[in-house]
């Protein structure tokens, strides 16, 4: 994975736009001595490395404002991170760049009971949000599984998904207004604290939704707050093969049911787990289905009835339902400490997040089968099946020279056999550095090019987040030019990094 | 600026053709009126073209795979044939989406569904479910250069690259001539029932919206109008699985009790009314009067109407989206002067007023679409250029000129 080459004249700049920066933050607020800088050398990926030029924790969104027009005008770069749980490489900072950390805005700011929208800074972790309006009986519904720590100005940057977005939606789903700073220090507000504040304009505040800190650095969230379901319970569905599981994921949903979350584990991971959670699991299930369902007491009953008769239908060997919140939480608990099992039976794993239509479960599973024997590694399965967002869990040691190369390639096969399927590259994760070089599977110039035209629009300099989500940098100007030559030397050789 | 109503429009049949047809507008420097079959070019402000490009003529449904929830179309498939479609495996378009074919006399059975992701209008399920821009998923189209670009996807889930999909959803065509579109589509309800309810003041009706939001009861509509008796009235729609709108409903019988008689519809007594709320049919708009939608906080709204009407802004007026939007309707006797005070009210309170029918002097004079900051003005000018520089994708539908 190839970054770009640090500029040598912002490295030679270090000390003074440190002194620059502490006018803006104070002087705690620059980090800029090895050992404190450390810690930030990566996010949720920590294969990738990078030392930060230097850290910036802003106080106010006026200083934030200020850090990026200081930025601009001396070209340095910016790469914003939250909590830096990305696992795509999002925050992976840059040698010649500021990490503009978002750790201090980090205050619920209001809470509006009557509109059922919650105004938040950044920093504030996902878990939070919920924490601060429960007392109401409300709730902020999108919840990645790092919703303790992440943030939600990184679960914006990223649109986070979770395991309850098949019913609910995703982050974008439920962001009413976004404040957020431009690359000059411009402050734009978008939408507003209410349903339907955008209404009217053009949707910039759904384009910077997702957009992986590469068009603002977002200051402020209003976010819809939803009532929390009466009850949940879940139904666990053991079946003898893979192909009979997936093809039960879609009976369910056929039938008019969205459950609130439908997750798959195959047998490795059945096995990794039922060590930690003391349990065994038939000897004859190939594959566990964990179906939740939420509303009211009748609404629920209702369905848990007809899901059972579902699976029965598609083969289930055993069905259990939760008949208490006791039981639903450590029937949930195999699921939850899937990845932390996995993660003892191997020295390192790699997971990425691929995503395909629902009927080509099978297909695909198999696929990574072939990929398993080609690389010799193994791997493991447990994902968001609802979604069809896969979850494939890569074993390999990062002693073994060589073997990380071959993690990654057994990865990007999997991806590509994704798009080839009719999926794309990213369900949830985000593309970052880690799928940047794929991008080109998934999208043809012209579609690149059309998103790199946005980039330019906001941020012409290229000065925030580059290096990521596009093969090659922007070329803002050269685009300018295309125009003028209507088409002509589109395509002329491209350097990729 | 010509007329573009009395233009004969392009029909292109393949993505092709408006590739070919933008990339020589582009060449030329000609402004296109871009639409699906024209059945809502009265939302927005008149377009300054010299030719028509109808998109009416990209009407082949590509797949709809129900199991997964998801339809591809071209942008030309009317909104009636893909809700029929559906139908028959019990899914629906789950962001309700309103034609206003009333509302501009135009005929309901040619609005698109390319029209529904250009508008972005949103029914009145809008809060349970979602809105137009929620369930857009993919989207392909050609740019104001003539190239044929395609964004998202049709996983439910997606995070590959910006999400260029919900830019251009309510772009009103000045990004982009869509060309296909990808939905995202739910299971219809299998029961529905809405309770009708008298009225009393807008505050208390907000108050008691507030408290049964607060529930989570699946309600799929809360709107305050004016009945054809001319009684005012508050309906509740509530959805689910048979024996969950019965539970459901139970518990706001116990809770509406003080309320005074309510009336209960079934299905499709409750469809028919809520297709009345949703085509803003509920609004009697006369002819020659201007007619309005305001989106604000439910709790400012009381205020706002009191305000609004005491200053002869609102003649009539309904509330949908259990207090969040008001729809009314304004004398069409000094329309310049209404408008001015009513978007000046509007923007004091916070609120968004967006003309969803004037004249087109009001229209090309105050703009349909609430103004913005010059900040984000500036931001939504450099974009659209990214798509379009030479703006030629319906200039000035969106924004007045200075």
């Amino acid at each position: 994975m190839q970054m770009p080459e640090p500029s040598q004249a912002i490295l030679s700049q270090r000390d003074a736009l440190a002194q620059g920066l502490r006018k803006i933050v104070g002087k705690d607020w620059v980090i800029s001595d090895d050992a404190q800088r450390r810690p930030y050398q990566c996010d949720g990926i920590t294969a990738y490395m990078a030392m930060p030029l230097l850290v910036v924790l802003p106080g106010c969104a006026e200083e934030v404002q200020a850090v990026l027009r200081f930025c601009h005008e001396k070209g340095v770069k910016i790469v914003p991170r939250g909590s830096g749980t990305s696992l795509s490489g999002g925050a992976l900072p840059l040698e010649d760049g500021v990490l503009l950390v978002t750790s201090r805005l980090c205050n619920v700011l209001a809470v509006d009971e009557h509109n059922r929208v919650a105004r938040v800074q950044p920093g504030v972790p996902n878990i939070k949000i919920t924490e601060a309006v429960s007392h109401l009986g409300l709730c902020y519904m999108p919840d990645p599984s790092s919703q303790l720590i992440s943030t939600i100005g990184g679960n914006v940057a990223e649109n986070a998904g979770g395991v309850h977005c098949l019913k609910y939606g995703v982050t974008a789903n439920h962001i009413l207004g976004i404040q957020a700073v431009l690359m000059t220090g411009e402050m734009v507000e978008l939408g507003g604290a209410y349903l339907g504040a955008a209404e009217g304009e053009l949707d910039l505040m759904g384009v910077l939704t997702g957009s992986e800190g590469l068009l603002a650095v977002v200051t402020e969230i209003a976010v819809r707050l939803e009532p929390v379901p009466e009850v949940a319970r879940v139904i666990s569905m053991s079946f003898p093969s893979v192909e009979e599981a997936c093809a039960c994921v879609g009976a369910i949903i056929g039938a008019g049911i969205i459950p609130a979350g439908l997750e798959f584990m195959d047998r490795k991971v059945l096995d990794a787990v039922s060590v930690l959670i003391k349990e065994k699991f038939d000897d004859r299930t190939a594959a566990l289905l964990l179906c939740e369902l939420d509303g009211t007491a009748v609404e629920v009953d209702a369905l848990v009835g007809v899901v059972s008769d579902v699976a029965r239908g598609q083969g289930a060997i055993e069905i259990k339902v939760s008949t208490t919140e006791e039981e639903r939480q450590r029937i949930w608990s195999s699921r939850k400490l899937a990845f932390s099992a996995i993660g003892k039976l191997c020295p390192d794993y790699y997971c990425t997040d691929g995503t395909i239509p629902r009927n080509k479960l099978p297909e695909v599973l198999n696929k990574m089968a072939d990929m398993s024997r080609k690389y010799g590694l193994d791997y493991a399965n447990c994902f968001h099946a609802g979604d069809g967002n896969l979850h494939p869990i890569i074993m390999y040691d990062a002693a073994k020279p060589g073997d990380l190369e071959k993690a990654e390639e057994f990865g990007a096969d999997v991806l590509i056999a994704c798009v080839d399927a009719g999926g794309v590259l990213s369900g949830e994760h985000g593309i970052g550095v880690e799928k940047r070089d794929l991008m080109t599977h998934q999208f043809t110039e012209i579609d690149l090019q059309q998103q790199q035209m946005v980039k330019c629009a906001f941020d012409p300099k290229d000065l925030l987040n580059p290096g990521k989500m596009f093969p090659t940098l922007c070329r803002c100007a050269e685009f300018g030019r295309m125009h003028v030559h209507n088409g002509n030397l589109r395509f002329a050789d491209i350097p990729r990094f | 600026m010509t007329d573009t109503q009395t233009i004969a429009a392009m029909r292109p049949a393949s993505t092709q053709d408006v590739a070919d047809i933008l990339m020589d507008a582009a060449r030329k420097g000609e402004p296109l009126a871009v639409r699906g079959n024209g059945t809502r070019t009265g939302l927005g402000n008149p377009v300054r073209a010299t030719r028509v490009l109808e998109l009416g003529g990209l009407n082949a449904i590509d797949f709809y795979d129900p199991d997964d929830l998801v339809i591809r179309a071209g942008v030309g498939v009317t909104l009636d044939e893909v809700e029929q479609l559906l139908a028959q495996k019990g899914q629906y378009l789950p962001f309700e989406p309103p034609r206003y074919a009333g509302l501009y006399g135009t005929d309901s059975a040619r609005c698109t569904l390319g029209g529904a992701v250009a508008t972005a209008l949103s029914g009145p399920r809008r809060i349970l479910t979602g809105a137009a821009r929620d369930f857009v998923l993919g989207v392909e189209g050609v740019n104001g250069q003539g190239d044929v670009f395609k964004a998202g996807g049709r996983t439910m889930k997606n995070v590959t690259g910006y999400d260029l999909s919900k830019l251009v959803t309510g772009s009103n065509g000045t990004l982009a001539a869509l060309t296909t579109v990808t939905i995202k589509v739910l299971p219809a309800p299998r029961a529905e029932v809405t309770l009708v309810l008298p009225a009393t003041s807008v505050e208390e009706d907000v108050a008691l919206f507030a408290r049964m939001r607060a529930l989570p009861l699946g309600i799929g509509g809360l709107a305050r109008r004016v009945n054809a008796a001319g009684v005012c009235e508050v309906l509740v729609r509530v959805e689910g699985s048979v024996p969950g709108v019965a539970g459901n409903q139970q518990i706001l019988n116990s809770l509406l009790a003080t309320r005074g008689p309510m009336q209960v519809l079934e299905q499709a007594e409750s469809q028919s009314l809520w297709a009345g709320v949703r085509e803003l049919t509920c609004l009697h708009a006369r002819p020659d009067e201007l007619v309005w939608r305001v989106n604000l906080p439910a709790t400012t709204m009381p205020a706002f109407v009191e305000q609004a009407r005491k200053a002869g802004c609102i003649n009539r007026f309904f509330v949908d989206w259990a207090g969040g939007v008001v729809f009314s309707t304004m004398r069409g006797v000094q329309p310049e002067v209404d408008t001015l005070r009513y978007r000046k009210m509007a923007e004091q309170a916070g609120a968004r007023a967006t003309i969803l029918r004037a004249p087109d002097a009001v229209l090309t004079q105050f703009g349909a679409f609430p103004p913005v900051s010059a900040g984000v003005a500036a931001l939504a000018a450099r974009t659209r250029a990214a798509f379009d520089p030479a703006g030629i994708l319906n200039p000035g539908r969106m924004t007045v000129q200075a």
